[in-house]
């Protein structure tokens, strides 16, 4: 018989199956992870020796989980003031600011309410109908479902009234992420480009062009601020929400508001960390030691620079003007003028990012190479304004931003100070009307074909 | 050893009976037909799955015998043979004949579907103009509407990542493109799929029935982010449609103080 054999085999496979199983099942809880040091931090020099003592390195990493906790357990150290004042940097209260850089409105909270109420709405009905034990909460939330499991746990099934439901629906409707279900969604959302740290190091950074985002250095280009300062929660919202056109970032409307506040309260502080461990690098390079009071001051030092950043911001009051034909002429004076737009320089005449600044020759070889590295040391080239994508976004405002406050990290810099908003305007009107698309004119095969 | 042989080659078409009849019940079918040419498309899939089925059975069955009836015990001797001409030709002509019948059959629903949008000047559809510019890139979708002056590819052009609202009971044709590789737009509901090709713009039509928030998703395996190029089409009333566009451009036109 051919069959016993193929039995067996299944048998065999079955059982090791079963034994994989109860492996899986009694494997130890995962050991702590903490978040790496940056490859700066850990460098070598030439001699091969550590930069920075090995004993000095445990210290940065140390105050840093401190600071900022583990990958599985993000939170940021609430210091003996913030307790007296009662104010928890983990939830996104930062600020007594209402510029969006804080504190939530009264209107976005509705909004996020709203939100969660069309996100949630299967579990919601599942509520209603009294199946509690059919409601699946996303792995991203973490502590949601611990939340959801103890309050299933503080009733037994027959003792369950409209009360538990109402507090059951409350526990959804309310919902905002903590920092460890961010952290959580991050991990399967955007890990794999900007990786553990936000270093921009993840496996598939390598493969895009351009390079994910380093959060580390706090410097991020699409914003609406002035003087290269640390960005709003709602600028970063923005990004995730619209996405970068023209690059691997994609919008992620398809998470709730909540989860997309949750993102920016998480890259946020990637974003701290990463400065605090690089100030602390230089404060250890420079003073030759590292004290514990240096630590906290960095921290509070920079958690300053991004709870005060909506004062950065670049305010524009009335309304965004539209363009005219004399408002488009006067943006071409001003883009061809050297004295004060310049932008031909590196954008071309006809503004197809091929300007005589933007390129060099390469040493030996002889190549036209790109003239400029940005922060980050990847070459880049000025944008070519004809093809309609820009991204920052394509919004009137937003070139307005590009032009006003240059782009952060990059060569592209700020409109100098003289210049007027109107002129401002001009120049946003004029790139503007650069990617519009050519009129195509009847051909003459279709105006034969009317004829006939 | 025999019988569990036997038993385990009836379970193979039994579990595809069953499952094949309990599909709808257990949601494993299409989902719900939400455009004008839907119904269409879901007819000429079930024509051919039972054109399909019935040949599948025939040949199984057919083979089954074979197999019984030529096996070892009940003919030892083979036969040498060089073919059966006339056999050849009916085995050749029953194909060719199925395959003219579905041809024929599917041309109109084909045409409607993929070839009406590049004519929509002739009085077939309620709107004529493209009601926007959808754009697949790795890997998102994003809208453009033409704006106020009804025309793509100008300043006041109107964006909107992810989301493509449309009126619902209307021909709605919109310009399919994209910015780097091959693209698919796909909307199960209403059964309309349409590759996007970098550097062609595609116009593409279609009438949805019912007002909801559809899944968009790319049917083209594009990179390493397909599977979470998603979108959503969004069907509303005219009045929404009209409410929706108003919105998105003070959207677009605001000062920054959002």
């Amino acid at each position: 018989m051919r069959i016993r054999p193929c039995l067996y085999a299944l048998a065999a496979a079955a059982l090791l199956g079963a034994g994989c199983q109860l492996d899986l099942a009694s494997e130890p809880a995962d050991p702590v992870v903490h978040y790496s040091l940056s490859p700066t931090t850990t460098a070598l020099d030439e001699a091969g020796e550590p930069l920075l003592p090995l004993a000095e390195q445990d210290h940065i990493a140390g105050s840093l989980t401190m600071l900022f906790g583990t990958p599985s357990n993000p939170r940021i150290l609430r210091t003996a003031q913030w307790v007296d004042d009662g104010f928890d940097p983990n939830w996104p209260t930062y600020a007594a600011d209402d510029n969006g850089g804080g504190e939530f409105s009264d209107e976005e909270l509705a909004a996020i309410k709203a939100d969660n109420e069309r996100d949630f709405r299967r579990e919601l009905a599942l509520i209603d109908a009294g199946k509690f034990d059919d409601v699946v909460l996303p792995s991203w939330m973490p502590d949601l479902r611990a939340r959801w499991s103890e309050h299933l746990a503080s009733k037994a099934a027959e003792a369950r009234d409209a009360e538990f439901s109402a507090e059951a629906k409350a526990l959804l409707v309310d919902f905002y992420p903590t920092l460890r279900d961010s952290a959580e969604l991050y991990r399967q959302q955007c890990l794999h480009c900007h990786g553990a740290e936000g270093g921009g190091d993840g496996p598939t950074a390598r493969f895009l062009n351009p390079r994910p985002r380093d959060y580390r250095a706090g410097v991020f280009k699409f914003t609406s601020m002035k003087d290269k300062s640390t960005p709003r929660r709602v600028d970063l919202y923005r990004i995730l929400d619209e996405g970068v056109t023209g690059t691997a970032m994609p919008s992620f409307r398809r998470f709730s508001q909540a989860e997309i506040h949750g993102l920016v309260d998480y890259v946020r502080l990637l974003s701290m960390r990463g400065m605090v461990e690089r100030d602390l690098v230089n404060t250890y390079l420079n003073d030759d030691a590292l004290s514990a009071e240096a630590v906290l001051e960095s921290f509070s030092a920079i958690w300053d620079k991004w709870s005060k950043a909506a004062d950065k911001h670049t305010e524009f009051d009335g309304a965004v003007p539209a363009p005219t034909k004399e408002s488009i002429e006067r943006g071409k004076t001003l883009f061809m003028d050297a004295a004060t737009g310049n932008c031909f320089s590196c954008h071309g005449a006809e503004g197809r990012g091929d300007g005589a600044s933007a390129f060099t020759k390469h040493p030996e070889t002889g190549e036209t190479i790109p003239a400029y590295k940005d922060d980050w040391g990847n070459e880049i080239l000025p944008r070519n304004l004809r093809q309609g994508i820009f991204r920052g976004g394509r919004r009137p405002i937003d070139i307005y931003y590009r032009v006003k406050n240059g782009i952060n990290g990059t060569p592209m810099p700020a409109a100098v100070s003289t210049m007027s908003d109107d002129d401002i305007w001009s120049l946003v009107h004029y790139v503007g009307s650069l990617s519009e698309a050519p009129r195509v004119r009847p051909s003459s095969h279709s105006k034969a074909n009317a004829d006939h | 050893m025999r019988l569990i042989a036997f038993l385990l080659l009836i379970a193979v078409p039994i579990l595809g009976v069953y499952t094949f009849m309990t599909a709808a019940e257990h949601n494993w079918w299409f989902p719900p037909a939400y455009s004008t040419f839907a119904p269409d498309i879901d007819w000429l899939f079930n024509f051919i799955m039972y054109m399909v089925a019935f040949t599948f059975i025939v040949t199984e069955v057919a083979l089954a015998w074979f197999v019984f009836k030529y096996s070892a015990k009940r003919h030892d001797k083979g036969v040498f043979t060089h073919g059966s001409h006339k056999l050849e030709m009916i085995w050749t002509a029953i194909p060719a004949v199925a395959l003219l019948v579905i041809a024929f059959t599917q041309m109109e629903t084909f045409a409607n579907i993929k070839f009406a949008s590049g004519f929509p000047t002739q009085g077939r559809f309620t709107r004529e103009k493209p009601i926007a510019q959808v754009w697949a890139s790795q890997f998102d979708w994003r809208v453009r509407y033409p704006g106020d002056d009804g025309v793509l590819g100008t300043v006041d052009d109107l964006e909107a990542a992810y989301e493509f609202v449309v009126p619902v009971n209307e021909d709605v044709v919109f310009e399919l493109r994209s910015r780097d590789v091959i693209h698919s737009w796909f909307v199960p509901e209403f059964r309309l799929k349409q590759d996007a090709l970098p550097g062609h713009t595609i116009p593409v039509w279609f009438n949805a029935t019912k007002e909801g928030s559809y899944d968009l998703v790319c049917a083209e395996l594009c990179g390493w982010g397909h599977y979470k190029m998603s979108g959503r089409v969004r069907v509303v009333s005219a009045q929404e449609f009209e409410a929706y566009q108003a919105d998105l451009k003070a959207k677009w036109f605001s000062n920054g103080k959002e």
